[in-house]
């Protein structure tokens, strides 16, 4: 990979997914017992977390929970875990066909469009600004083979495209772009916003450092307070990705964000990463980004270009997992004889 | 699964419903732990390594003696970059530190390659009801579930491939396929990952270490591969396939039969050295204890304290 030089195309690395086994158990049985061949639309969580380690990218994880509980009548919704700093939501869809044919006969382009259109009306609502959790957001088809506990499916992470895309003219960890003073400053304040209950899941964020070197960290809603004194302001997120040279995937609607609100040409941003459960300056990167606002962008109504479908191997393809060893009542018949 | 496993599960079933979870502490005497103690090093566990958290799990599986919201740990995405059973080869061969395990060696290392005496390796098998894995001493290499055996009735989805609106023709989207850190300069992939996680067994009285694990593209690992990441010498012992308390599916587990006899001694050596074990330091010398079953899965449980070890 090049070292990013000045004026290079920034480039995010993309979200990838992992499916707990207990996601298709609670699918199967939410098919059988509740669901039937309805196959609606069903509002699903996805959790993912900051980067702890340098060595591999967290994930976003879908596990039983995601889904609406079995037993739950009175809503549809999934019951979420506030303040699980490993767990923080996504809110996501999951349309499941019934027949292998209409899993491939789905629209995926415009089912990619429509996850855009709520991000875009959430951006341009305001919504955005209050919970920011909702800047992504994430799709999933399927199709489950109940007969033969088999699953197909097919992740989307739906990311609005900047055109033209954003230019870098600096990327670096935060230990190089802090002083020694702020970096010990701004690790601290993001550790007290992980740790509390109320903040430690909530994935975009402000970092503001005083010409005393202290720093502290805000939600977006008080950015016009903040732009106003003359520290130094940062627009942070929880970056999944683990390597020096590149931003994370949801840097990307932040972006989108930043420059549809607030009409910002250059974005000073903080990729926060931690390891072992702790925030580390050296893993976190501080880059800026220079962003033409796009043609046609103060229309509301017009949704940008989207991408976002995940690869598989480096492929064009949806996925593919047999449970039958887990979950096939004669093969476990069998290995329990 | 052998007989005798399925007999002792069902005994230990039995004995499980019928008896009262322990309440009085036997820590230091026994090496096993009462719910509150859990409840405790568990806590303990999660404010100083962060990466873990409590979980509630299924609620149809939630044990009563539990608090609803700290039913079992876990820590995710756990990197694992190589395989211990190939570790394990290059060491002994280089004549480094292997494990030891005899009645009176625990889990304790040699520290001059394999000591000649594999006579007394048989006697000294745990138990019966670990012995499960015994029986296949080569970790053979099985599918991954991803394209499994159902293959070949279903439609080739090669040819499902789509040439717009996926993120590979986006100018900004970094291609991250074989993106990773690893160790070695050869281009086969190994980093796995796994989810570790911490049930208290009742039957035991200490906690349980289970093992969930994705390959390197983040596919579910059928629980006989994960073998591959056990320490050979456990791999054949004290490590088995069986059903999670807490969640669905088959996973590969640490059996605690031997937990109690291990942590006593390590609490005997601390308080040799002068020591005075906290109860809620348990679950940090627990899982040093088992990084030696499964050297090379990188879960966290360092902490800043004083072992009393002048060695160390």
């Amino acid at each position: 990979m090049a070292e990013p030089s000045k004026g290079s195309l920034l480039q995010f690395a993309p979200f990838q997914s992992t499916v707990d086994e207990g996601f298709w158990h609670r699918l199967c049985s939410l098919k059988l017992d509740k669901l039937g061949i309805d196959d609606s639309p069903i509002p699903i969580t996805g959790f993912y977390a900051p980067s702890s380690r340098s060595e591999v990218p967290n994930h976003l994880t879908l596990i039983a929970e995601s889904l609406p509980s079995e037993s739950s009548e009175q809503s549809a919704v999934p019951t979420m875990t506030q303040g699980n700093r490993n767990r923080c939501s996504v809110p996501g869809i999951l349309y499941n066909t019934n027949t292998i044919e209409s899993f491939r006969a789905l629209d995926k382009m415009s089912l990619l469009k429509a996850e855009a259109k709520k991000i875009w009306e959430d951006i341009h609502t305001g919504k955005a600004v209050e919970d920011s959790a909702v800047l992504s957001r994430f799709l999933l088809i399927s199709f489950a083979d109940l007969k033969k506990w088999s699953f197909h499916y097919w992740f989307a992470f739906p990311a609005l495209m900047l055109d033209p895309p954003a230019t870098l003219v600096d990327l670096r960890s935060a230990s190089q772009w802090f002083s020694l003073e702020e970096a010990e400053s701004v690790s601290a304040a993001c550790n007290t916003w992980r740790n509390s209950s109320s903040t430690a899941d909530v994935p975009f964020f402000l970092v503001s450092v005083d010409s005393n070197s202290n720093a502290t960290v805000k939600h977006l809603k008080d950015w016009e307070t903040c732009h106003r004194d003359n520290n130094k302001l940062l627009f942070g997120f929880y970056d999944p990705y683990h390597l020096p040279n590149n931003p994370g995937w949801p840097l990307r609607n932040f972006l989108a964000f930043i420059s549809a609100r607030w009409d910002l040409k250059s974005v000073r941003f903080f990729c926060y990463r931690e390891n072992r459960g702790f925030a580390d300056m050296a893993l976190s990167l501080v880059g800026e980004a220079l962003i033409s606002v796009p043609q046609g962008w103060k229309d509301h109504q017009s949704v940008p270009n989207a991408v976002g479908w995940e690869l598989s191997k480096g492929r064009k393809l949806s996925r593919h997992i047999s449970l039958a060893s887990s979950m096939d009542p004669t093969r476990l018949a069998v290995s329990a004889a | 699964m052998v007989l005798t496993q399925k007999l002792h599960e069902a005994f230990k079933g039995t004995v499980e419903r019928i008896t009262g979870p322990r309440t009085v502490s036997a820590f230091k005497e026994k090496g096993v732990l009462s719910v509150s103690e859990f409840i405790v090093a568990g806590d303990n566990l999660v404010s100083k390594c962060p990466t873990w958290s409590w979980e509630s799990g299924e609620p149809s599986k939630r044990k009563p003696y539990l608090p609803t919201e700290k039913q079992y740990l876990i820590t995710r995405n756990v990197p694992c970059l190589r395989r211990a059973a190939s570790v394990e080869e290059e060491y002994e061969a280089a004549g480094g530190e292997v494990l030891l395990d005899n009645e009176d060696n625990d889990g304790w290392l040699a520290t001059h390659g394999k000591p000649n005496d594999k006579s007394a390796e048989e006697e000294n098998l745990p138990s019966m009801e670990c012995l499960e894995i015994s029986k296949n001493k080569d970790v053979k290499s099985i599918p991954s579930y991803f394209g499994g055996d159902d293959e070949e009735d279903i439609p080739d989805m090669a040819d499902y491939e789509e040439p717009d609106n996926i993120i590979e023709n986006d100018p900004a989207s970094l291609p991250t396929y074989r993106v990773v850190h690893e160790p070695d300069d050869d281009n086969i992939l190994r980093t796995r990952t796994y989810d570790v996680s911490i049930t208290y067994d009742k039957y035991y009285q200490t906690p349980r270490v289970w093992l969930t694990g994705y390959d390197e593209s983040r596919m579910l690992l059928q629980p006989e591969l994960v073998l591959e990441d056990v320490s050979q010498d456990h791999a054949r012992k004290t490590v088995t396939i069986e059903d999670h308390p807490h969640l669905p599916g088959k996973h590969a587990s640490v059996h605690p039969c031997r937990h109690g006899a291990v942590m006593k001694k390590i609490i005997d050596v601390l308080m040799s050295r002068g020591v005075e074990p906290e109860v809620d330091k348990y679950l940090f010398l627990f899982l040093k204890f088992v990084a030696s079953v499964i050297p090379t899965i990188e879960y966290d449980y360092t902490m800043d304290f004083d072992l009393g070890s002048s060695s160390n």
